[in-house]
């Protein structure tokens, strides 16, 4: 019997629909996002591939899984509804003061985004928990009930609670939770203790207040999802992708939105994560480079890392510190400015720069022909030839070649070279610039960057990642199918899985298993409850076990993944020796006279692989250029072959220079670099110089 | 086809393009961010982990400030920048071999006090010295008075260490490890962070390295030229478009004790030549207590509020630094002679921005601050916990409100001219047995203005040992304010309180086990007349 699997992913530009049937033929498409109810576009993006197959919805039988921006609209355009915060007596101002830290020393102008929670709806409530977990003041029962009065009287519908130390114990939260819900049950209740159980009460602070101030919206978002897909004849729950890569039912997601955020990005990491382990390739560095901003996300062992913290909503410059700070798992990668429609420029110093300012999508580049005047990386491409203005989306969309070349003559004045140096100049600015992001971002994990292939998706990624992969010493770049809607195939080939942290903290030498013991069964069992929701077999249920560790006197941990659950062994030399080896790894030294302890404890609770597969269809026999052009690369023009890539077949080989095209993005293949296409329909590139480097 | 590698020009005259030189500075400029990064993480030192109270640079063969981390303070940055000089001064490259490290907590030769250990590595490449890598942090101990103002002179203050080596071609020097061991209070956590220090110089070297090989350089030496060519010329081309002459400036504040400290500068702003020279002739002379600063440090906050003025884009190096001279007499608070003391300098350091800001503003009103709360506070407490086991906090530290902006208000519990942060008060919590009673804003306390300035905060705590602490404090402003610019009005002053008491104790003092101390930080001053 066949299976039908769908997934959606909503973007800031598109919305992804990939079909998956279990005998490995999919179908995929995309639809605008409908920004002012999303679900109209979810639905739609859902047809148009649905048609393509001739089935209707009711045939989906598999899971429907669902990434989205619908949290991050929520933050970045402020639609939330009137949220409030209880904190501790005396603390009410943590979201103004946050850590008092000035992100850009040099930089007197800078600016923060105003809290989501203003303070008129913040209340202080004279209660205190201690750093060792035990209680000074209870939660009073008539202060909560006085509070839970004036939240109605301010109509505020949802509240973030977050006392001090409450990382360590619940108590004095859950109890301000069952007081606020006697006498306001409609109001949402955020507990920092639930949410981001980690110490630093600004960071927790922030990842509740967003969570509380999402609530709202998406909840009943998600709610409609689940109707509208019952009402059309799907029996299961929709599945929501999280940041951390992991994938829960909708009543899950929804309860805890600020684990949303990242969740297309996640998705096109899990992809990577995929490939990766299809190639049996250990490590790979995937490359998303879209129309304002490129990605780069390390897969490491077939898998994507995942960290506990990232920024949301960049106030200035896109200046990391600029944004809110969120403590939840999320996937571990680099963004940075520089996308198509970053623009180029010449500083006082008389240096090109590219990014982080953007052009968007509107105006757009100048080859857009919408009135925007500044050279953008899109400019350069056409420039230089590598991208044909005439088959732009498949020529439905003409690009201005005069517009292109006027706006890079401009900077080229400026500069004092040629038209096509300076598009050259552009091109390689910005391939630096991602490769140097690249660089950082893997020796800040203790990755050695040199030689791994590199993973190119996203609209503009084809197109430059081989010289990225050139300035990273890359033996191979590998071009999947389905490029454009990457992140939509990511969410199917992810198993279920929830990541779950909880704090621990205690020295090595005096770890009481007792404890132990409750803290992770606690995790056993929200785990294995959240993945039965989502349609899981209990006996395909599996947990994988971690600790955040760190040496005594240190406040920064280094996350390790433990072979067993460490209530088995018991073995506290083999913790020690665990985290020493992954310690010297990332920063090259061993403290062997300092004490061990454990921050947290980790559990991760996950399904088996998937199974689901998608084939592509390729050509019969190898194909011929259907063109070629002169593209202008290292101060020469060359004369560079053009094939289309359905006319490519298995096996089949091209020495670079050259270039395929597709209906969403064009493969730039560089002087020296081979193609081969896989019967799977990827295209790999190979260096052949890595002999003789 | 040609090679895919830019093309490096042989002479060291040449210039390189645009695109060659923006590609290779990026680089340099990655390799000492990520250096701050892993040395942040790894950190023992409570402030350099919560606090960012570090700085790591590069340097060329010649020992000159090539790039630095964006992360760091203005006093550990700008004399970081001048310190490699002074190392290799006593260290001549041909004194130093592949796994060799430098090391020095001299107040005059690096970062003014000596909590800040600078550590320098030489970067070999086939066995020719290319460049220095170096970091300076604050440890959490040294050893004599701790933290505070109330050495009599700099021998009290701790462990003195001569600019030595700390390895010697790869192995430790012993006799200096003992030394330092015995004579700091917290030795795991010092020898943690020297380990980090001295792995994050082994690691930039490598990376520059790397750096050399992928673009097939000897050394760096063109493009250092370069770099600190452009930087140099386009920060005296930036000068020459400010008004030719002499600007004033003053700013009066009170230290701990009471005593009132006046800092006098004339900015003189030289347009032939591009160059501008502060001279602080007029300032206080040296103090009693523990607040003088040495003239790397004066010459750090100086250079800091020029260039956040100036060009803040603009990278920090040898270069964008060269223009701007520093000058004080001989003795005064800012330029201290040996022996006075200097441990808590950051008090006055902090506020060396201030009458610099004052001048810049009669000739470029749109881009200054008005005067803010000026330093942080900071604070550390001794003790001993319940079962009798004793303990010693980090410095740690917190803002009033900075200066309204010509564009908008000042920041609220932030500081400028420093940009470290507060240690969470769960950090603290979960390290010594303190409680804090209140971390909140104190609404209206920043001058009124057409900008406001921003709010001060108050912070309260006690401890929860039942026994005596001792406590050091380093509060500044509890009677002067901070003043508005162009008819705005000043922030509010200060407030230390004991028990609900006024304190203007400076030196270390001996605590109730049930004392309460409430802290209430200044305003920032407004800017423009308010409506």
């Amino acid at each position: 019997m066949i299976t039908y699997a769908l997934a959606i992913d909503i973007g800031g530009t598109f919305t992804d629909a990939v079909l998956i049937c279990s005998d490995g033929r999919s179908w995929t498409d995309k639809a605008l996002t409908t920004p002012r109810d999303l679900l109209e576009g979810f639905f739609h993006a859902a047809d148009l591939a649905l048609d393509r197959a001739g089935i209707g919805l009711d045939q989906v039988d598999d899971v429907v899984v669902h990434a989205t921006t619908v949290v991050t609209n929520v933050l970045i355009e402020r639609k939330g509804v009137p949220t409030g915060l209880i904190v501790t007596e005396g603390f009410r101002d943590v979201l103004y003061i946050r850590d008092e830290h000035r992100y850009d020393m040099f930089d007197p102008q800078i600016e923060y985004p105003e809290p989501l929670i203003t303070r008129d709806v913040t209340w202080g409530l004279n209660e205190r928990t201690y750093a060792d977990g035990t209680i000074g003041i209870e939660t009073n029962a008539d202060a909560v009930h006085a509070i839970a009065k004036e939240l109605k009287s301010k109509e505020v519908s949802s509240v973030a609670v977050c006392l001090l130390n409450s990382y360590c114990n619940p108590e004095n939260e859950r109890k301000v939770r069952q007081l606020l819900n006697e006498v306001a049950p409609d109001v949402f209740i955020s507990l920092s203790s639930d949410v981001a159980p980690q110490m630093r009460e600004y960071l927790r602070a922030s990842t509740t207040a967003i969570n509380a101030y999402t609530v709202p919206i998406t909840r009943p978002y998600l709610n409609a999802l689940s109707e509208r897909l019952k009402k059309s004849g799907v029996a299961q729950e929709p599945l929501i992708m999280l940041s951390n890569g992991g994938v829960v039912g909708a009543r899950v997601a929804g309860t805890y939105p600020v684990r949303m955020i990242e969740s297309g990005p996640a998705a096109g990491a899990l992809a990577a994560g995929y490939i990766a382990r299809k190639f049996g390739i250990d490590n790979l560095l995937s490359f998303d480079m879209g129309g304002t901003t490129a990605k780069a996300c390390l897969i490491q062992n077939g898998q994507p890392l995942v960290v506990g913290m990232f920024e949301v909503d960049r106030q200035y410059l896109f200046k990391p510190g600029s944004g809110m700070p969120v403590t939840v798992p999320s996937i571990d990668m680099i963004e940075i400015g520089a996308g198509g429609g970053s623009i180029a420029r010449v500083d006082a110093l008389g240096l090109l720069k590219v990014g982080p300012d953007s052009a968007g999508s509107d105006p757009g580049p100048a080859c857009y022909g919408r009135g925007g005047l500044n050279p953008c990386v899109t400019d350069a491409d056409v420039v230089l030839g590598i991208l044909d203005p005439l088959n732009f989306l498949g020529g439905d969309m003409a690009l201005d070649l005069n517009n292109a070349q006027r706006a890079v003559q401009d900077l080229a004045d400026k500069l004092g070279v040629s038209l096509m140096e300076a598009a050259f100049g552009i091109f390689s600015v910005v391939g630096e610039s991602m490769a140097a992001a690249a660089r950082a971002h893997a020796t800040d994990r203790g990755v050695n960057y040199r030689g791994l292939p590199l993973l190119a998706f996203g609209g503009a990624g084809p197109a430059h990642a081989c010289y990225v992969a050139e300035r990273l010493d890359s033996a191979q770049v590998i071009y999947p199918p389905m490029a454009s809607v990457l992140s939509a195939f990511g969410t199917l080939v992810t198993p279920v899985r929830l990541d779950l942290v909880r704090g621990g903290l205690c020295r090595l030498t005096d770890v009481d298993w007792n404890i132990v013991d409750s803290i992770i069964e606690d995790m056993l069992n929200e785990g294995k409850e959240a993945l039965l929701e989502a349609g899981l077999p209990a006996d395909s249920v599996a947990y994988s076990f971690g600790a955040d560790m760190r040496y005594f006197g240190q406040q920064n941990e280094v996350t390790i993944s433990l072979n067993a659950d460490p209530r088995t062994a018991r073995d506290l030399q083999e913790l020690r020796s665990r985290f020493e080896e992954d310690y010297e790894a990332l920063y090259g030294v061993r403290l062997d006279d300092i004490d061990v302890e454990i921050v947290s404890w980790r559990v991760t609770a996950h399904g088996g692989a998937t199974g689901r597969e998608a084939t592509i269809m390729l050509a019969d026999k190898p194909g011929k250029p259907k063109s070629s052009r002169k593209v202008y690369f290292e101060h020469e023009f060359a004369d560079v072959p053009v094939y289309d890539r359905t006319a490519l077949a298995p096996e089949q080989q091209i020495e670079g220079p050259v270039i395929v095209e597709e209906r969403e993005t064009t493969t730039f293949i560089l002087p020296n670099w081979n193609l081969t296409v896989r019967p799977d329909g990827n295209l790999v590139a190979t260096n052949q110089r890595q002999g003789d480097r | 086809m040609a090679t895919l590698l830019p093309q490096i020009k042989d002479k060291v005259t040449d210039e390189m393009d645009g695109i060659q030189l923006e590609i290779m500075w990026s680089n340099l400029i990655s390799i000492v961010s990520e250096q701050a990064k892993a040395l942040q993480r790894i950190a023992f030192s409570p402030i350099v982990r919560e606090a960012g109270d570090l700085a790591t640079a590069l340097f060329d063969s010649e020992a000159r400030m090539v790039a630095q981390s964006i992360t760091g303070t203005p006093g550990h940055i700008n004399s970081l920048g001048a310190a490699a000089k002074n190392l290799i001064a006593v260290f001549p490259p041909e004194k130093l071999y592949p796994g060799d490290v430098l090391i020095t907590n001299d107040p005059w030769l690096s970062a003014g006090h000596f909590f800040d250990i600078t550590v320098l590595t030489p970067i070999f490449r086939e066995n020719r010295i290319i460049g220095y890598c170096g970091s300076t942090i604050h440890h959490t101990d040294i050893g004599g008075y701790g933290v505070g103002a109330g050495a009599r002179d700099i021998h009290e203050e701790g462990l003195w260490i001569p600019v030595l080596k700390l390895y010697e071609r790869g192995k430790p020097n012993d006799t200096l490890h003992q030394i330092i061991r015995r004579n700091v209070r917290t030795p795991d956590a010092i020898f943690g962070d020297l380990a980090a220090q001295v792995s994050s110089g082994r690691m930039g070297g490598e990376r520059l390295n790397a750096m050399c090989d992928r673009y097939h350089l000897t050394d760096i030496h063109e493009l250092s030229e370069n770099i600190i060519d452009r930087s140099e010329s386009a920060t005296r081309d930036a000068i020459r478009e400010l008004p030719a002459g002499t600007f004033h400036g003053k700013t009066s504040f009170d230290v701990p004790g009471g005593e009132v400290i006046t800092l006098k500068t004339a900015v003189i702003i030289d347009t032939d030549l591009g160059e501008i020279t502060i001279d602080f002739a007029g300032s206080s002379g040296a103090s009693t207590s523990g607040i003088n600063v040495v003239m790397a440090y004066t010459h750090a906050y100086s250079t800091f509020a020029i260039r956040s003025i100036l060009n803040p884009d603009l990278a920090n190096n040898a270069g964008s630094l060269a223009p701007i001279k520093v000058m004080a007499q001989k003795g005064c608070i800012i330029n201290a002679e040996y022996p006075s003391p200097v441990n808590a300098r950051h008090v006055v350091g902090m506020y060396v921005p201030f009458p610099i800001l004052k001048a810049l503003a009669q000739i470029v009103p749109d881009r200054v601050l008005a005067e803010g709360s000026g330093a942080v506070w900071t604070i550390q407490i001794q003790g001993r916990d319940n079962t009798g086991r004793p303990f010693t906090s980090s410095m740690f530290n917190y803002s009033g409100g900075m200066g309204a902006r010509a564009s908008k208000s000042g920041l609220s519990a932030t500081c400028y001219p420093t940009g470290v942060a507060a240690v969470p008060v769960e950090v603290l919590e979960a390290s010594i047995p303190i409680e804090f009673t209140c971390k909140e804003l104190l609404p209206n306390t920043g001058g009124k203005g057409r900008h406001n300035g921003g709010d001060g905060q108050r912070i309260g705590f006690r401890m929860r040992t039942g026994k005596e602490w001792l406590l050091n404090a380093i509060p500044s402003r509890l009677k002067t304010q901070a003043e508005g610019l162009q008819g705005g009005q000043p922030g509010a002053s200060g407030a230390f309180l004991i028990n609900g008491e006024p304190s203007l104790e400076a030196r270390k003092r001996l605590m109730d086990a049930n004392d309460e101390v409430l802290m209430m930080t200044p305003g920032g001053g407004g800017l423009g007349r308010p409506e």
